[in-house]
């Protein structure tokens, strides 16, 4: 994995400050989404961001991957600050982030073993050397018996699984999950979400957006509530479920 | 190409095999009649008559030919008959003329062996008579009419005909393959956000092209050979696969060897532009 080159940046990530957010503007053409966000993430932590539909959740998520930049503000992530950071750079960033999209895309006429496999791919492994992890992964997101079916045959929620294996496929430093729940039953939410919390464990940065509050309680987390663009300080919450999380 | 091509990539192959032979079927035409027109231009310059103008009477035509026999350029020489001139005015005026009505033309016909562009033919064959004791002037194919310049002018338009045709192939190819990035955005759209540049992304996409292009222009390229052969044995009554071997040059199969080549390079900067686009778009929202 690269490092970053030193800079305040690089002190910001090596302290283990994944994401740093400081009075950030974004949107699209004309239209300012995001107003004056404060966000700090850390690795081994999980973030949930929630509020209502149209709130800025998506755009918060697509400033995190990089896919947005900011018109204003500072936004260091993963030691770079994106507006200064060249292409490469960026792309290099990216490669660091596992992302789980509201509608997961995929190469829908690939196996959902093959659709996983692919940041490992990119990354230069072969199958031989990324073999058995991806079939570990597929397993522990309860892919199993599905791994050799194209994902244009996969449910909703067996997409949903799959983009979040994928997600985790290169052991990224920052997790960002748009609405991972959307269109699940509350129990299976739920397990959705403990699925990613558990990435916590190894050290990653957990980002989940969901209108969905009761999350909170699946895990020990930080709570941001956004509301027409606005951030508001986050609130530490402990797991209600705690059998279930240990 | 696991498991054969399908749909939008089996439409793409038969695309660039299409625009493939048609490249190459106008460069190997091109190329026909390149060679015509430079046999044309050897026959033409491989020619020219001889006024004998001293001494007079069948003694001057003789000594003339016999002056001739050892004069350099000349591979041959003989009078022009009476019955030949009238053939030949006849030829030229399309009127039936009577050889009976033909006055003695003085005349030689020389057939001339190939010489270098400097050359003064006609300077030497004057003073090899001139030392035979023959005063004569040599009447060459003029330059600038009848046919003269004409070769070399037909020669440029079928080159640059052929180059500006397979460029029309080039920009068809390139086009097609444009929709071969857009059936694979998906794949854009994943590597983007899987942290892959646009170099990396758009040259995923542009191998995959060009691997196409190059099966496609191979096809291509041997379609266009066929219908070579099977033309050329059209066009020259009698000949043999074995006769064509030996005719045929190595730089006639120039626009055949080039075909993959060229459909596969077209092909692969099509997809890899449109490819780059995609992943622009998808990179960069708002």
């Amino acid at each position: 994995m690269a490092r970053p080159r030193a800079s305040i940046e690089t002190d910001l990530f090596e302290r283990g400050v994944l994401v740093r957010l400081s009075n950030v503007d974004a949107g699209y053409g004309a239209s300012t989404v995001l107003m004056g966000v404060d966000f700090e993430a850390r690795g081994g932590e999980v973030n949930l961001i929630t509020g209502p539909a149209a709130a800025g959740k998506t755009t918060f998520t697509h400033l995190l991957r990089l896919a947005l930049p900011p018109r204003s503000g500072r936004s260091v992530i993963l030691g770079a600050d994106v507006a200064r950071a060249r292409a490469r750079e960026v792309a290099e960033v990216k490669r660091r982030i596992g992302y789980v999209a509201e509608n997961p895309v995929f190469i829908e006429q690939w196996s959902t073993f093959d659709n996983v496999a692919m940041p490992l791919r990119m990354l230069g492994q072969k199958p031989r050397e990324y073999s058995d992890d991806v079939r570990e992964l597929v397993d522990f997101v309860g892919l199993g018996g599905a791994a050799e079916l194209p994902v244009e045959k996969l449910s909703g929620a067996e997409r949903r699984r799959a983009a979040i294996a994928r997600a985790l496929a290169a052991k990224p430093n920052l997790i960002l999950a748009d609405d991972p729940t959307a269109g699940m039953s509350p129990a299976d939410g739920r397990r959705i979400v403990r699925l990613l919390s558990e990435m916590r464990r190894v050290g990653a940065g957990v980002v989940i957006a969901s209108q969905d509050d009761t999350l909170s309680d699946v895990a020990p987390m930080w709570v941001w509530r956004i509301d027409r663009g606005r951030l508001s300080a986050p609130e530490q919450t402990e797991a209600a479920d705690a059998e279930a999380y240990e | 190409m696991r498991g054969g091509l399908l749909g939008i990539e089996r439409a793409l192959f038969w695309t660039l095999a299409f625009a493939a032979f048609a490249a190459a079927a106008a460069g190997l035409a091109a190329r026909a009649v390149d060679r015509v027109a430079v046999g044309y231009e050897q026959e033409r310059n491989a020619y020219a008559i001889v006024r004998v103008l001293a001494p007079d009477g069948p003694a001057g035509i003789a000594a003339a030919q016999t002056a001739l026999t050892s004069a350099p350029h000349v591979t041959s020489a003989a009078p022009m008959t009476a019955g030949r001139a009238a053939a030949l005015l006849s030829e030229a005026s399309g009127e039936q003329i009577d050889p009976a009505n033909v006055p003695d033309l003085r005349l030689i016909e020389v057939e001339l062996a190939a010489a270098s562009p400097q050359a003064d033919i006609s300077g030497d064959i004057v003073a090899a008579l001139a030392a035979g004791g023959v005063t004569a002037e040599v009447i060459e194919a003029p330059d600038t009419s009848s046919g003269g310049g004409l070769a070399p002018r037909v020669r440029n338009f079928a080159f640059w005909g052929a180059i500006l045709f397979a460029g029309m192939m080039a920009v068809i190819a390139w086009l097609a393959a444009r929709g071969l990035a857009a059936r694979r955005r998906e794949m854009v759209t994943v590597m983007c956000d899987l942290g892959a540049t646009r170099g990396q992304t758009a040259g995923r996409i542009a191998d995959e092209a060009a691997v196409i292009g190059l099966y496609a222009g191979a096809v291509g390229g041997a379609l266009a050979a066929v219908a070579g052969v099977i033309v050329l044995m059209l066009a020259i009554p009698g000949t043999t696969l074995n006769a064509l071997t030996t005719m045929i040059l190595p730089i006639d199969l120039v626009p055949i060897v080039a075909a993959p080549l060229g459909t596969a390079i077209a092909a692969g900067a099509g997809a890899r532009a449109a490819a780059g686009h995609f992943h622009a778009l998808a990179a960069k929202l708002g």
